[in-house]
């Protein structure tokens, strides 16, 4: 899995990362403050609710603080607790669809073009805030899926595990949400929009 | 991205250029902080689990211990030369070094620090911010400033008190924090130059 996750950029002394196993408040603090943020983004990117991804960041620092004497440096810290902060908000996200009495399906449907297009979404592939409310258009299966597969570099098998699903409902639910993605990516060879797809606010 | 061709083979939905595009978009869009009350409920869980020394018992327990061994100095220091001049000459010859701490590796402290005041006065010297900023850049500068001022608040807490160790750890994490800010900010000064 070639890594292109904000976590991988994070490196923290290893001496640290022995003080926390040995329990000491300063090190998991600083801990904390290089993680939070990649850690809170993910989760609400995924839940797309602050309170929620806030009660996520909670559970993933403390889930970090039991586990990380048990963290042997195999892999990279950040890659560690990548994966609690994205089973937690899984975990999360799976029990919000049972309480909906949802199953873990394509809920695709939830969201039509249309519906897309009215969030002010543009095709600007450059525009950050226009890519972010297209993503957040998304039902939430596929904005996990696009997240997980084209962010954080995880393989459909990773995803399938993830999830609980097979790998060709992770590739299923990719293609449909680049279907619906890629009238924002629209490339010009001028480097211009295509004409009447700019979406006034 | 996950480099698998044949994953991407399956995924027709876009050409390379329109997936290069939205994986660039994606990993553009800048971190977000959580609210500053989010660490502190985290470490208010920690300490009633006992994941964590609770802050204020540490404090205390460390402020029993020094006032402890002051007291035991202080009783020393009076009552030695009494009982040497009452006692018996068989008495063992007291090491001048007796009640002393030992001392502190400065050499490497030292070198931290300064090494951590040179990057600072190289930061200093750099031109201002330029008004205009990618995101990503200013979200990971202000990231690692907050990483900064978190040590910084340890290293400087007068309730803290820190082991040598500790204090080295500390200053080796902010000397190797301060010169990723000041790549970052040289090449966005550089940025701004052209």
């Amino acid at each position: 899995m070639a890594d292109m996750s904000k976590f991988a950029d994070i490196d923290i002394d290893s001496g640290i990362v022995k003080r926390a196993a040995a329990g000491d408040a300063r090190a998991h603090e600083i801990i904390y403050r290089a993680f939070s943020a990649p850690v809170y983004s993910i989760c609400l990117r995924f839940t797309k609710v602050p309170a929620h991804a806030e009660d996520l960041v909670q559970e993933t620092f403390i889930e970090i603080m039991r586990s990380i004497a048990k963290f042997r440096g195999e892999a990279a810290l950040g890659s560690w607790i990548r994966r609690i902060a994205v089973t937690k908000a899984l975990m999360f996200l799976r029990s919000a669809w049972t309480k909906r009495g949802q199953m873990l399906t394509d809920d695709w449907h939830d969201v039509t073009e249309g519906d897309a297009l009215s969030h002010g979404v543009s095709r600007h592939p450059d525009d950050a805030l226009d890519l972010d409310a297209a993503l957040a258009s998304l039902s939430d299966v596929s904005r996990t899926v696009v997240w997980l597969h084209d962010v954080e570099g995880f393989t459909h098998k990773e995803i399938a595990g993830f999830m609980g699903k097979t790998e060709s409902f992770s590739k299923s639910q990719l293609s449909r949400a680049y279907q619906r993605l890629r009238p924002m990516l629209e490339v010009q060879e001028d480097g211009k929009q295509p004409e009447g797809a700019a979406i006034s606010y | 991205m996950s480099g698998n061709k044949k994953d991407d083979e399956m995924i027709c939905a876009l050409t390379a250029e329109e997936h290069a595009a939205l994986q660039t978009g994606l990993n553009a869009l800048p971190d977000t902080m959580p609210p500053r009350v989010v660490w502190q409920r985290i470490r208010e869980q920690a300490e009633a689990e006992g994941l964590i020394a609770a802050k204020d018992t540490r404090r205390r327990s460390v402020w029993y211990m020094g006032a402890g061994l002051a007291a035991a100095a202080l009783v020393a220091a009076v009552m030695l030369p009494m009982l040497l001049q009452n006692s018996v000459e068989s008495l063992p010859t007291v090491p001048e070094n007796v009640g002393t701490i030992a001392p502190v590796p400065l050499n490497t402290l030292q070198t931290l620090m300064t090494e951590s005041r040179d990057l600072e006065s190289n930061l200093r010297a750099l031109p201002d911010a330029p008004r205009v900023q990618r995101a990503s850049t200013l979200a990971t500068i202000s990231d690692i400033e907050d990483r900064i001022a978190a040590i910084d608040y340890q290293l400087n807490d007068p309730g803290v008190q820190m082991s040598p160790e500790d204090t080295e750890l500390f200053w080796r994490e902010r000397v190797r924090l301060m010169k990723s800010l000041l790549q970052l900010r040289y090449a966005q000064a550089q940025r701004a130059a052209f």
